[in-house]
C-alpha cells in the first residue's frame, strides 16, 4: 500500500506543471486562448461573425461563443470570470452596473424600436384595455422594463392588470393556451403572437420621445478590457463590419442570421428591420455614449439611471445602493480608437 | 477488527452540530472580512443579515417574507399530500400484487428519474399557469419515489411472519392488516421522508413557471437582479423549511409506528 503516496504525489506534480505554463500565458499580456462571448436568441448582425469567423480572424485567436436564455443569465456568466464579452438589454447591464459587477458598456448594439412589441389578441383594441388581462413578461429585460413604461405613459392602472412573469418560449406556451392575452416581448416570439390571432399595440421605439430610451449593449468584462484593449477595438470594427454588410443586403443576410440560429427567416428579418444600428461615429455623440467627457449627459447614461429608478420602484434593486452617475461604467475609449480607424 | 465509534449522547450530538454551524459561519464573514471572494459572489453574513432585516420589514416584491414562505410550503404541503393520497395505496397494492406491479412499473420506472424541469413546457400547456401547474411538478416528482418505497417496503416484510400468519389460518384481511400493514409501515415513512426531500427540491423549478410568489421563485428573481443577497437569504429560508419539514414527519413517524427499529 505504502508504494501508492510517491504515485499520488508524482501525479500531483504532473498536474500542477500541466497548469503552471498556462497560468503564466494568462496573466502575460498576449493573445489570450479564446475568447468568450456570450450571446442572446435575438437575430442580431454580429452573428455574420460567428457564422464566417470574422472576429476570430481579426483577433487571431479562436472565439466561444456561448449561448444563454436570458441577458441576466449572461452577466451572472461574465461576473463569474466565464465571459468577456457580452450582448445584452440596457436592464440587465443596470441592475449589474448597480451591484458593481466589474464590466464596463463600450457601445450600443442596437436602438430597440420593433423588435420588441407589446401585443395582444385582436379583441383587446387599446392599450388602456389592457386592464382587466393579463399581460406577460420576462423579468428584468429591456421588455419588462418598455412595460412598466407604458403603464405609465399611457395611464393604464397597473394595480387592474395581471402581470405574468414568463419566459419567451413559456409565453408562448401560455398564450396559446389563452392564460394570456397579451405579452411585451421580442422577435421571433411577437410574430408567432401575431400569426396567432394577435395584433400589435405599441412598439418600444415609440417609447423613444416619451424619454425611454430601451438598447441592447456590448459590455466588457473589466479584467479583459484592460488586458486586452487592442481586442476590444478590433472588436468593435468587426462588429460595425457586420452591420454594413446587414445593411448591404438585409434580406440575404436575416437569412444567414435565422440559419445560424434554427429560426425563421421572416421573423428574422422583421426582428432586424426593427432595430436601428447606429455607427461608431453617431454614437460618439452625446444623444449616445458621448465622447467621455460629456458621457454622464448622454442618452445611454441618462436611460442606465432611468431604469434603475425603475427598478428601485419595483422593489428589485435597493435606493441606497445606486451610484450618483452611471458615466463610470461606461467606457469610450474603444469606441474612440474604432471609429477613427 | 477494530469497533465502530460508540454513538454519541445527545447533547454531545447537538454541541457539535451547533459548533460546526457557527464555525461556518464564521468562515463565511471572514471570507467577506478578508475579500476572500467578492462580496457580488458570496455575500457576507452581515449584508445577508441587513437584507433580511428590510425584508422582514418591508417584505419582497410588496409582500411580506412570511408570505413567500408560506405560499411554498402551502403549494408543496397540497402535492405532498395528493403524492402521498395516491401513492401510498398504489405502491402497497404493487407490492402485494405481482400483476399490477409488472403493468405499471415500466411507467414508474420511466417517470421516477425523469429531470422534472424537462416538463414544463408540457405542464404548461396543459395546466396554464396557476397554481396547478406548480402543485402538479411537485406531486409528480414526490409521487413516484412514494410509489417505489411502498412497493418495496411490502416485499421487505418476512416471508416467515406470513407463512406463520397463514399457517396460523389467518385470513387475507387479517394477513395485511396485522403483517403487511404493521411490517410495511416504517418503509412506507422512511419512503414519504425521501419524497418530501425530494419534492422540495422540485420547488424552484415549479415556481419558475409564472410565479408571483413563493420562496423558488424569490431566488430565480433575485438573481435576475444580481441580488445575491436576496439570493442566499432565500436559500437558507428554503434550507430551514425543507429541515422543519423533514423534522415534522420524524417526529410523526416516531408517534405512529414506535416499534420501526425494532424488529
Amino acid at each position: 500500500m505504502k508504494s501508492l503516496v510517491p504515485a499520488i504525489l508524482s501525479a500531483l506534480v504532473t498536474i500542477f506543471s500541466a497548469f503552471t505554463p498556462q497560468q503564466a500565458l494568462a496573466a502575460s499580456p498576449e493573445k489570450p486562448k479564446e475568447v468568450r462571448f456570450a450571446y442572446l436568441n435575438g437575430p442580431r448582425p454580429w452573428i455574420l461573425g460567428k457564422v464566417d469567423k470574422s472576429f476570430d480572424k481579426a483577433f487571431g485567436t479562436p472565439v466561444k461563443w456561448i449561448n444563454f436564455a436570458s441577458g441576466p443569465s449572461a452577466l451572472q456568466a461574465l461576473a463569474a470570470g466565464e465571459i468577456d464579452i457580452a450582448r445584452c438589454g440596457s436592464t440587465p447591464v443596470t441592475s449589474a452596473l448597480v451591484k458593481k459587477v466589474p464590466l464596463e458598456v463600450i457601445a450600443v448594439s442596437g436602438v430597440i424600436d420593433g423588435s420588441e412589441r407589446l401585443v395582444a389578441r385582436k379583441s383587446i383594441a387599446s392599450i388602456k384595455d389592457l386592464e382587466g388581462h393579463a399581460v406577460a413578461y420576462p423579468a428584468g429585460s429591456t421588455a419588462h422594463y418598455a412595460l412598466q413604461a407604458v403603464f405609465k405613459v399611457y395611464g393604464v392602472d397597473s394595480s387592474k392588470v395581471k402581470q405574468v412573469n414568463l419566459k419567451p418560449a413559456e409565453q408562448l406556451a401560455a398564450w396559446k393556451r389563452g392564460d394570456v392575452q397579451a405579452a411585451y416581448v421580442w422577435g421571433p416570439f411577437w410574430n408567432q403572437m401575431v400569426a396567432e390571432d394577435g395584433h400589435e399595440l405599441l412598439r418600444t421605439g415609440q417609447l423613444q420621445d416619451k424619454g425611454y430610451y430601451i438598447f441592447n449593449a456590448y459590455v466588457v468584462s473589466k479584467k479583459f478590457a484592460t488586458e486586452h484593449p487592442d481586442l476590444v477595438v478590433s472588436f468593435l470594427s468587426v462588429f460595425e463590419d457586420t452591420v454594413k454588410r446587414y445593411k448591404a443586403d438585409p434580406d440575404g443576410s436575416a437569412a444567414i442570421i435565422a440559419k445560424e440560429l434554427g429560426q425563421d427567416a421572416e421573423a428574422a428579418k422583421q426582428t432586424l428591420a426593427g432595430l436601428a444600428f447606429p455607427s461608431l461615429k453617431e454614437q460618439l455623440q452625446v444623444s449616445l455614449l458621448g465622447n467621455g467627457k460629456n458621457t454622464a449627459d448622454s442618452n445611454i447614461a441618462k436611460g442606465l439611471a432611468a431604469t434603475a429608478q425603475f427598478l428601485v420602484e419595483l422593489g428589485e434593486l435597493q435606493k441606497n445602493s445606486l451610484p450618483p452617475s452611471f458615466a463610470p461604467g461606461i467606457n469610450t475609449s474603444f469606441l474612440e480608437k474604432a471609429a477613427a480607424k | 477488527m477494530k469497533e465502530f465509534p460508540a454513538p454519541l449522547t445527545i447533547q454531545s450530538r447537538v454541541a457539535i452540530s451547533v459548533a460546526s454551524v457557527i464555525g461556518l459561519i464564521i468562515l463565511w464573514h471572514a471570507s467577506g472580512r478578508f475579500e476572500w471572494v467578492s462580496p457580488l459572489v458570496l455575500p457576507p453574513p452581515e449584508e445577508v443579515w441587513g437584507s433580511a432585516r428590510d425584508m422582514l420589514q418591508d417584505g419582497y416584491r410588496q409582500m411580506p417574507l412570511w408570505m413567500h414562505v408560506a405560499s411554498s410550503v402551502g403549494r408543496a404541503l397540497i402535492a405532498f399530500a395528493a403524492a402521498i393520497a395516491a401513492g401510498v395505496p398504489l405502491g402497497l397494492s404493487m407490492g402485494i400484487f405481482p400483476v399490477l406491479s409488472a403493468l405499471l412499473d415500466p411507467f414508474v420506472q420511466f417517470f421516477r428519474p425523469l429531470p422534472k424541469l424537462a416538463l414544463i413546457p408540457l405542464v404548461i400547456l396543459w395546466l396554464g399557469i396557476g397554481e396547478a401547474s406548480k402543485i402538479f411538478l411537485i406531486f409528480f416528482s414526490t409521487l413516484f419515489t412514494v410509489v417505489v418505497g411502498c412497493a418495496a417496503a411490502v416485499r421487505g416484510v418476512g416471508q416467515g411472519k406470513l407463512r406463520l400468519g397463514e399457517a396460523l389460518g389467518a385470513t387475507h384481511w387479517q394477513l395485511l392488516r396485522f403483517i403487511i400493514l404493521p411490517g410495511a409501515l416504517p418503509e412506507v415513512f422512511t419512503s414519504i421522508r425521501l419524497a418530501i426531500g425530494v419534492g422540495w427540491t422540485t420547488l424552484i423549478a415549479s415556481e419558475m413557471v409564472a410565479a408571483e410568489s413563493g420562496l423558488g421563485w424569490m431566488v430565480m428573481n433575485a438573481s435576475s437582479y444580481m441580488r445575491t443577497d436576496v439570493v442566499m437569504l432565500g436559500i437558507i429560508f428554503l434550507g430551514l423549511t425543507g429541515y422543519l419539514l423533514d423534522l415534522c414527519i420524524v417526529i410523526l413517524q416516531k408517534f405512529a409506528v414506535p416499534w420501526a427499529g425494532k424488529d
